[in-house]
């Protein structure tokens, strides 16, 4: 193709640099924008003035930048679950009932101590948090590890496993919380039992300790990855099973431990938003909300590359454009379900642009030929 | 009782379309995890098709059409991108999630058309299923294009070789698959529960995505494992019909997944390979790339 005096030509990369990566993911994002305006053209809306309003409602709104934060928190932590089984080549897609399962898991505690009637719980606060930290992450552990264990014993596809999986947690909780479940509302509106209040998570300076959690466990996944053994094994078993097992890596207990490794902290997402982000507190009525939530895992994860580090800047930007898409939809009365599209419209572009992590277009500069144009001077 | 064996049927017809679509698309050696979506995409513009022209049949011709767009558009990112096939999937699915919630939600509601009349009380599309299993099954073993695309799945470049033009071997598979699962998306929303609502597939698409596994790539085990979750399904939505009493409709509705995953388990097992065999396409869900 000719642009100009430039020759255009699609050539296969041997070699991707992290800052080729970077910028074919920055430049996917900002496609992706530029589609999504279209929506908000069709909806009859200046898409300028929506990004303005979506931005400054998530990043400087004393009000937006506390649920961006939330939201932060919860994305990043399901971004880590997908990450780690995606080192390893395999997807969990099953986010969405390791929540539940870890929510299930950290609301047990509670009930288990009394929090369901009463509104305070008989152990004391130290003992209970870290209890209802583990038992989240023993659920979330749980229900993933049996896809990991049929991925690495049977080779069942791990996608199918995952998405029936969430499909069961899914009416797991509903029947937990609903129509006389062990966990159901005193009061009876088809949630859960509001826990007490001596067992919300601590708060520093307005935000969750769950914050804390989630970054330091980007630290501890970069240095897995980057320096440990077993990072090594994971990435060794996802460029290829047979070799890896040539080499010695059990082609069993990878799958299990990622899964494991994801699920746990699937299952402190659920923890975050059920049991420490205020306001919340219980598992609500529309809890299959938070599961499609965590579709955004899926795209943070694709776009930082598998990159614990990088995941952190993409998912506050994701939780900030979904906080706000949701406020600008009422404020300029767009339809439900923008934000959703936004959602598809990202995932999207993004499959588009795994091309060019494969094939680079090089312009090469046409030499300008002298014209003859046979009169003589 | 008749009442539920005539709405089993009705949902294993669903399942059979759909699985039916993906199954064509693997034994040419492409894999679209993508089902849930394409299924979303039939239903939804299927069902706002019919209930503004008030025609059935605009109705599932719309919802084949999408489906045979985005059967193309996986192609397009699978076979001439040559992209990773599951990511094209995935982002076919969360893109028919996301989209449809947004265009389908001023339609909320039902569908408000009279139904669809049945054939001695069950759904016409229940025969229809029956008789495209015979022509899948028909055309994949007894034909010379069936030849040529289970030969584009088992091994492409040998197929290559021998003049075979995988590419648009493999698109052909990919959009008809893709027109059968927008059918059975619209078969969904328009005749089996007229009603549109928020994500309202809840998993037909990856039960279907399963059951070709479970089929072994066979049209016909693939139309007897729909009978049977069909009929899971439907005793998980009315348990009250059959077991009056027994257990929360809520575990109820999560039987049809469980027993997917024990199928599964036992299809995998070495004792059911070495004794069935599996006719798993060799190719399946790697790119072609020509050099």
């Amino acid at each position: 193709m000719r642009v100009g005096s430039y020759e255009l030509k699609l050539k296969r990369r041997l070699t991707l640099t992290g800052w080729q990566a970077a910028l074919i993911s920055l430049l996917a994002i900002v496609v992706a924008l530029a589609l999504f305006g279209v929506i908000f053209l069709l909806a009859g809306i200046n898409p300028f003035l929506a990004y303005k309003e979506i931005f400054s409602y998530a990043f400087a709104n004393p009000y937006g930048l506390p649920l961006t934060i939330n939201r932060f928190i919860f994305l990043l932590l399901c971004t880590f679950a997908f990450i780690i089984p995606f080192r390893a080549g395999l997807w969990n897609i099953g986010m969405t009932g390791q929540l539940y399962f870890g929510a299930l898991g950290a609301f047990a505690v509670v009930f288990a101590f009394g929090g369901r009637a009463s509104r305070s719980a008989d152990l004391p606060l130290v003992l209970l948090i870290p209890l209802m930290l583990l038992a989240a992450a023993l659920g979330g552990a749980g229900i993933a590890s049996i896809a990991g264990y049929l991925k690495g014993k049977y080779n069942i596809n791990e996608i199918v496993v995952t998405m029936i999986l969430n499909f069961i947690a899914f009416w797991l909780v509903a029947f937990m919380i609903k129509e006389g479940g062990p966990f159901m509302n005193p009061g009876g509106r088809g949630e859960s039992f509001e826990l007490p209040t001596s067992v919300y998570a601590p708060l520093i300076m307005g935000v969750p300790i769950t914050l804390f959690l989630a970054l330091g466990l980007a630290v501890l996944l970069y240095l897995m990855f980057a320096k440990t053994r077993i990072g090594y094994q994971i990435r060794a078993y996802g460029k290829s099973p047979a070799a890896a097992k040539y080499a010695g890596i059990s082609t069993f207990r990878i799958p299990v431990l990622v899964f494991v490794m994801g699920g746990a902290i699937a299952g402190w997402a659920g923890y975050h938003y059920f049991a420490a982000v205020p306001g919340v507190y219980k598992i609500p009525r529309n809890y299959g909300f938070f599961g499609d939530l965590a579709f955004y895992g899926i795209i943070c994860g694709l776009i930082s590359q598998g990159n614990p580090l990088a995941a952190i800047p993409v998912a506050l930007l994701f939780s900030g454009l979904s906080i706000g898409t949701r406020f600008a939809q009422g404020k300029l009365h767009i339809g439900f379900g923008v934000d959703y599209a936004l959602l598809g419209v990202l995932m999207i572009t993004l499959v588009a642009f795994q091309f060019f992590y494969r094939y680079k277009i090089v312009g090469t500069k046409i030499e300008e030929e002298t014209i003859d144009v046979g009169v003589s001077r | 009782m008749w009442e539920f064996l005539a709405r089993s049927l009705e949902a294993s017809t669903i399942f059979t379309f759909a699985a039916l679509g993906e199954l064509i698309g693997q034994r040419s050696g492409i894999l679209n995890v993508g089902i849930e979506g394409v299924m979303l995409f039939g239903a939804t513009l299927g069902f706002i098709a019919a209930q503004s022209t008030e025609s059935y049949l605009i109705g599932f011709l719309v919802g084949i059409a999408i489906g045979g767009l985005l059967g193309l558009l996986h192609g397009f990112f699978s076979i001439t991108l040559g992209g990773d096939q599951v990511v094209s999937g995935m982002g076919i699915w969360i893109l028919g999630f996301g989209l449809t919630t947004y265009i389908g939600n001023p339609y909320t509601g039902p569908l408000g058309l009279e139904r669809i009349p049945t054939i001695f009380g069950i759904s016409p599309f229940f025969y229809l299923s029956i008789v495209l299993v015979f022509i899948t099954w028909f055309v994949l073993s007894r034909t010379s294009l069936g030849l040529t695309i289970r030969s584009v799945g088992e091994n492409p470049a040998v197929a290559e070789v021998s003049g075979v033009n995988v590419a648009r071997t493999r698109y052909l598979c990919v959009i008809a698959g893709g027109m059968l699962m927008g059918l059975a998306g619209a078969i969904y929303s328009l005749d089996y529960n007229p009603v549109w609502n928020y994500n309202f597939l809840m998993g037909w698409g990856f039960i279907a995505l399963a059951l070709v596994f479970f089929s072994m790539w066979n049209p016909w085990l693939l139309l007897g494992g729909s009978l049977l979750f069909g009929t899971l399904w439907q005793l998980s939505l009315n348990p009250q019909l059959v077991l009056p009493g027994l257990l929360s409709r809520y575990i109820w509705r999560t039987i049809p997944f469980a027993i997917t995953l024990a199928v599964l388990l036992i299809m995998s097992t070495r004792w059911f390979r070495t004794k069935w065999g599996a006719a798993k396409p060799e190719a399946l869900g790697e790119p072609y790339i020509k050099d």
